[in-house]
């Protein structure tokens, strides 16, 4: 078969993995082709508005598992194709010449075995890095149940390294994905979560000690095919941050892709869940937050009509209004509407000048939700109740029919340097 | 009642800041012509610019100011907005007065301007990065053409001087004929005034990689996330003109 057609094949088949960071890795060029900007660069955006920074492809979309929610399933009925390594390292190096994309996501369905598997990866990436010089950016999937010293050597060719855990408990593993076990998608984990930290360890030491993915690792999971609640993926995200210092944890609304009665039929993919998780998730890594005060057992799903941190200030709304001038940065941030940035600022500006709200608006403190849950120089901006019926039916956006909201999903999220990943600023 | 105009360099409004600080009287405007309604009794001062005094003075505001505000007004001057070197002047007036603090006075009239003009420029300078399309010409080096609103640039060489370093290459704003050029393996680049008398004859391979992306991105969309209009505030109209995947 033509390139051509094998390289549709094989972008149609791997474009269902969300994550398209390419930030967080520093690799200079040496004498080579290519560099990886710590910032992240966005080349493109698709008609669905997912950025595109990296050649997303599978070396093959033939696979000799059955899992129920993939499309490249042995059971399914699709055209099969597969690209060898050189073929992977020309596309990504013309690609990359021509500024097209920061380099390369390079997945597989799983032939003959983990290992096997896992070693056709590592060619593709050595290719690159050793025969092609190539110092952009290189994001591998290790495959369940690999051995753990092919885990090491492809981590000392990628900036990142992933395994999907796919699917939040064990149970709803064994039921769809029965030829991966939870201890083969954890094991890889846990191998790449040490040597990260030990290759860190290490060139804090000496600058020449082995790289190993230092853009760190993240993993996937599917929301809305199994009937698990927000509370226990939020819990499972928190443990990946915090005991394997994971980088990201990505979420995927199920899309029906598969068919099949394993699955729900689920008339249109929870897109709203799915963005509700990304803004818990951030509240996790960004906001301070921990699992247990965004949602718990007397709540275990995340409100569909408010963000998270709207509902997590609606429940304690003795603790408003704050007093922009003088709340700590950790309080401001937990402000429904601030973010990151319009915090930093604030706390900037504050220390030249007592703030009013004209002057936040000045700064560009978008105050849409948080001037319910501000004072400037001691006053409020609106003489309303601080009643939690009144409140949340100011902070529903107006546009809660299911067509804008579909719209208008990711158009509070963002920022320039944020843009370019999946966001869920709040 | 002053109106200096100058040459439209950086160097030049540097020169023409230095001269108003010395004289230490008000300008009426600073431009590259003189305003239309300038009046009888003004006094149209041709400033040639002085780069000694420019890199003076940008060395001064480093050290009496801070590197970020020689930044910012670099920044905010590459904009190209009709009006900013008056901006550039407040801006200037008020650091002499408030020194190291004159960039925390975020939400001052004479500074935030210059700052939201200095943040829209390195916005789209950081965006340009991922929209440069290389192609490859016959002659053996790599083409890209850009329209970008402002004169970014020379924001964007070093980005590709270090990522593209074995590789010549040409980044070509054909709004403004300029263009920043890298020698393979050669340290830096240099901006050129360019103005092409044709189009460029592609390489032999060239096409093939193009229509390669162009089927793979097609691929890309699911269709059930459908969302042109995220797609559009990510990727203007402007923009698409020179992007192979459009
Ligand atoms: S292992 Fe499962 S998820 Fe991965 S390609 Fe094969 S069927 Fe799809």
């Amino acid at each position: 078969m033509e390139l051509e057609k094998r390289l549709v094949i094989l972008a149609e088949s791997a474009k269902y993995d969300v994550s398209c960071a390419s930030s967080g890795s520093k690799r200079y060029n040496r004498d080579g082709i290519g560099n990886a900007a710590s910032c992240g660069i966005c080349h493109s955006w698709t008609s669905d508005g997912r950025c595109v920074s990296l050649l997303k492809v599978l070396l093959t979309n033939a696979c000799i598992y059955d899992c129920a929610y993939c499309v490249n399933r042995r059971s399914n009925d699709v055209p099969r194709a597969s690209l060898t390594p050189e073929e992977v390292a020309e596309l990504t190096i013309g690609f990359y010449r021509r500024n097209y994309i920061e380099g390369l996501f390079l997945s597989t369905g799983v032939v003959h075995g983990p290992d096997q598997t896992m070693e056709l990866l590592i060619r593709a990436a050595r290719l690159l890095r050793e025969t092609h010089r190539f110092n952009g950016y290189i994001h591998l999937k290790l495959v369940p149940g690999a051995d753990p010293l092919l885990v090491e050597q492809a981590g000392r060719f990628a900036d990142r390294v992933s395994v999907n855990i796919e699917l939040p408990t064990r149970e709803s593993l064994k039921l769809l994905a029965p030829d991966k076990s939870r201890e083969a998608i954890i094991g890889p984990m846990r191998t790449a979560s040490g040597l990260i930290t030990r290759s860190r360890e290490e060139r804090k030491v000496s600058r020449k000690a082995p790289l190993f993915a230092p853009a760190g690792q993240s993993t996937q999971l599917i929301v809305g095919a199994t009937p698990e609640s927000d509370l226990q993926i939020i819990r499972l995200a928190e443990g990946f941050y915090n005991r394997l210092g994971m980088k990201r944890v990505y979420y995927s609304a199920f899309i029906p892709v598969a068919g099949g009665n394993r699955l729900p039929a689920l008339p249109v993919p929870p897109l709203v869940r799915e963005h509700r998780l990304y803004q818990a998730d951030w509240l996790l890594r960004y906001y301070g937050f921990a699992a247990h005060e965004v949602l718990d057992d007397g709540r275990p799903d995340l409100d569909l009509a408010v963000d998270p941190k709207c509902g997590w200030a609606l429940r304690h709304l003795d603790l408003f209004p704050v007093e922009v001038n003088r709340a700590d940065y950790e309080v401001l941030l937990r402000v429904p509407g601030i973010g990151v940035r319009s915090a930093k600022r604030i706390v900037r500006a504050r220390r030249q000048q007592r703030l009013s709200f004209d002057d936040l608006a000045k700064l560009g403190v978008v105050l849409k939700r948080a001037r319910y849950f501000l004072t400037a120089r001691g006053k409020r901006l609106d003489d309303l109740d601080m009643n939690e019926a009144v409140l949340r039916s100011r902070l529903m956006a107006p546009a809660t029919t299911k067509k804008a909201r579909q719209l208008s999903l990711f158009d509070g999220a963002g920022g320039d340097e944020l843009a370019s990943v999946l966001t869920g600023e709040l | 009642m002053t109106c200096y105009l100058y040459d439209g360099t950086f160097e030049g409004v540097l020169t023409v800041l230095a001269l108003v600080r010395e004289a230490g009287e008000e300008p009426n405007s600073i431009g590259t012509t003189a305003p239309a309604q300038a009046g009888l009794f003004a006094a149209i001062v041709r400033v040639e610019t002085n780069e000694e005094v420019a890199e003076r003075l940008l060395d001064e505001i480093g050290r009496r100011l801070s590197p970020a505000t020689a930044a910012h007004l670099y920044h905010a001057f590459l904009s190209e907005t009709e009006g900013v070197e008056m901006h550039l002047h407040r801006y200037l007036r008020l650091g002499w007065r408030e020194g190291r603090r004159l960039d925390s006075l975020l939400s001052h009239e004479s500074v935030l301007p210059v700052h939201q003009l200095a943040r829209r420029v390195r916005h789209e300078a950081h965006r340009m990065k991922g929209f440069v399309r290389f192609r490859k010409v016959r002659e053996g080096f790599y083409y890209a053409a850009l329209e970008p609103d402002h004169r970014v640039l020379s924001l964007m060489a070093p980005h590709f001087a270090d990522r593209f370093f074995d590789q010549h290459w040409v980044i070509h704003d054909v709004r403004r004929n300029l263009a920043i050029v890298h020698a393979a393996r050669r340290e830096g680049w240099e901006e050129v005034s360019l103005e092409l008398t044709g189009a460029p004859v592609m390489s032999e391979r060239e096409e093939w990689f193009q229509s390669l992306w162009r089927r793979y991105f097609d691929r890309l969309a699911i269709a059930a996330r459908h969302n042109p209009r995220l797609q559009q505030s990510k990727v203007p109209l402007k923009y698409r003109r020179h992007l192979v995947e459009f």
